[in-house]
């Protein structure tokens, strides 16, 4: 029988690696969605899982046996994705203006879909939706992912990011609003 | 009126956004939709740009890196935090008893031509104890010598390992399983063979101290190829290869190996 999240934690906490292996092979695509619908970028975004499971590791013995595994990872998978954000922006502020629209990650991804098809409709969405996200302060894209691609509750998103519900409830509806003026022609 | 409307306006977004968790909030809103057109055209706006969210390609974009070879990326950073967190090999480590014996061979091997073979004629042979004792190297010779073999070691391993790196990122021939499978078994097991030798470079670590952090990154790439089926896929190989080029690590190895070489 296969160990359960919570089972693989507590042996993560005294240091077995093949604990690790079983909780990547279940959340590692997962926590790789949110980093890359975070950042749009793959490499980005593969740092970011990386990274997580490197400190779930590290600091399994601080998991509290309460929350669910799979939340705890993502908490610490979005926070990673924040602190990369802010590095990247303020390297790409010393260098260069920050793109808006599609970079070459976002055609990177995009560009495999299954079908030629979808692979145009995926790069121009994804680009797009790229430019909208990008437009966010970085706590309402937290709160927009967290909420519409990772599915969490509004007090889940809470605890996660360490704020109050009205908070959440009031950046998600700017986000929202936002979004709705940004992505105008592509609804259309 | 207006500051009305703006109310409802609110509470519509709120509704599309799924803030509105209870009926009896949600009640009054739904009812106001039926009377109001401009509310009606609000929420279907706000409701299209969330599902536009639902049709995000990212959401179902898979990593472009196959499992074993994050793992084997997280795994070698965790060694190597681990490897920063130990306490430096004390000065009594075998290994480093081997090295300097091995130096002290080598030194007297440098030095035993300088030492008269025979006495000439008519000259007094000093005794024996004292050319020894005026021949045997010092201490610190001995640690000069550790110090450019420990260096030298460590370029060639960085100079095969860039070697490696190059071959990965130049076209590597196709394989059985298709246009999107790759043939690295080669340099796969020419990782596995550095990856074995690595540890070898830490029994003289203070000599390399500088090399420490390419030495690590190194590690770090050759650990994914190596972790590389030997009909691997493209993608795996372009991720370890967009790697590279993102850490300069070529770059790196260069710069490092002409330092250690002096």
């Amino acid at each position: 029988m296969e160990p359960s999240d919570r089972e693989l934690m507590a042996a993560l906490a005294s240091g077995d690696r093949d604990a690790l292996s079983l909780l990547m092979e279940r959340h590692y695509r997962r926590i790789y969605r949110v980093a890359l619908s975070y950042l749009r970028d793959p490499d980005e975004a593969l740092d970011v899982v990386q990274e997580t499971f490197v400190k779930a590791f590290q600091h399994a013995a601080r998991w509290d046996a309460r929350s669910e595994v799979g939340s705890w990872l993502t908490r610490i998978g979005i926070n990673q994705a924040i602190d990369r954000y802010r590095r990247v922006r303020r390297r790409r502020a010393s260098e260069e203006p920050i793109e808006d629209g599609a970079g070459d990650h976002d055609r990177r991804w995009s560009d495999s879909g299954p079908s030629p098809e979808r692979q145009v409709m995926g790069h121009e969405m994804g680009a797009r939706l790229a430019g909208a996200l990008r437009g966010l302060p970085e706590r309402q894209r937290a709160i927009v992912v967290l909420r519409h691609y990772e599915e969490m509750t509004l007090e889940e998103i809470a605890r996660t990011l360490g704020l109050s519900l009205g908070t959440v409830k009031s950046s998600l509806h700017r986000a929202v609003h936002r979004l709705r003026e940004r992505l105008g022609e592509l609804r259309a | 009126m207006r500051l009305w409307h703006g109310r409802w306006r609110r509470r519509v977004l709120a509704l599309a956004a799924g803030t509105l968790a209870e009926d009896a909030l949600r009640t009054p809103v739904l009812a106001h939709l039926e009377t109001c057109a401009a509310c009606r055209a609000e929420r279907l706006a706000l409701q299209s740009t969330i599902d536009l969210l639902a049709r995000d390609p990212a959401r179902a974009a898979e990593p472009p890196l196959s499992l074993s070879a994050l793992r084997a990326r997280v795994l070698a950073r965790i060694d190597a935090a681990a490897g920063q967190s130990r306490p430096r090999r004390p000065r009594w480590a075998p290994g480093l008893w081997l090295g300097a014996a091995a130096a002290a061979l080598l030194a007297v091997a440098v030095w035993w031509p300088r030492a008269p073979l025979a006495p000439a004629p008519g000259v007094v042979a000093s005794p024996p104890s004292a050319t020894v004792a005026a021949e045997v190297p010092d201490e610190d010779f001995i640690r000069h010598l550790e110090r450019v073999v420990a260096r030298e070691h460590a370029a060639r391993y960085l100079g095969e390992a860039g070697d490696v790196l190059v071959t990965v990122a130049a076209r590597p021939r196709r394989c059985r399983k298709g246009h999107d499978h790759v043939d690295v078994g080669e340099e796969a097991q020419r990782s596995r063979e550095l990856l074995a030798r690595r540890s070898l470079l830490d029994v003289h670590e203070a000599a390399v101290a500088n090399a420490r952090p390419v030495l690590d990154d190194v590690e770090q790439v050759l650990r994914e190829v190596a972790s590389l089926e030997s009909c691997a896929r493209r993608h795996d190989l372009q991720a370890i290869n967009r790697q590279v080029e993102r850490s300069r690590l070529l770059l790196k190895i260069g710069l490092m190996t002409r330092e250690l070489q002096g």
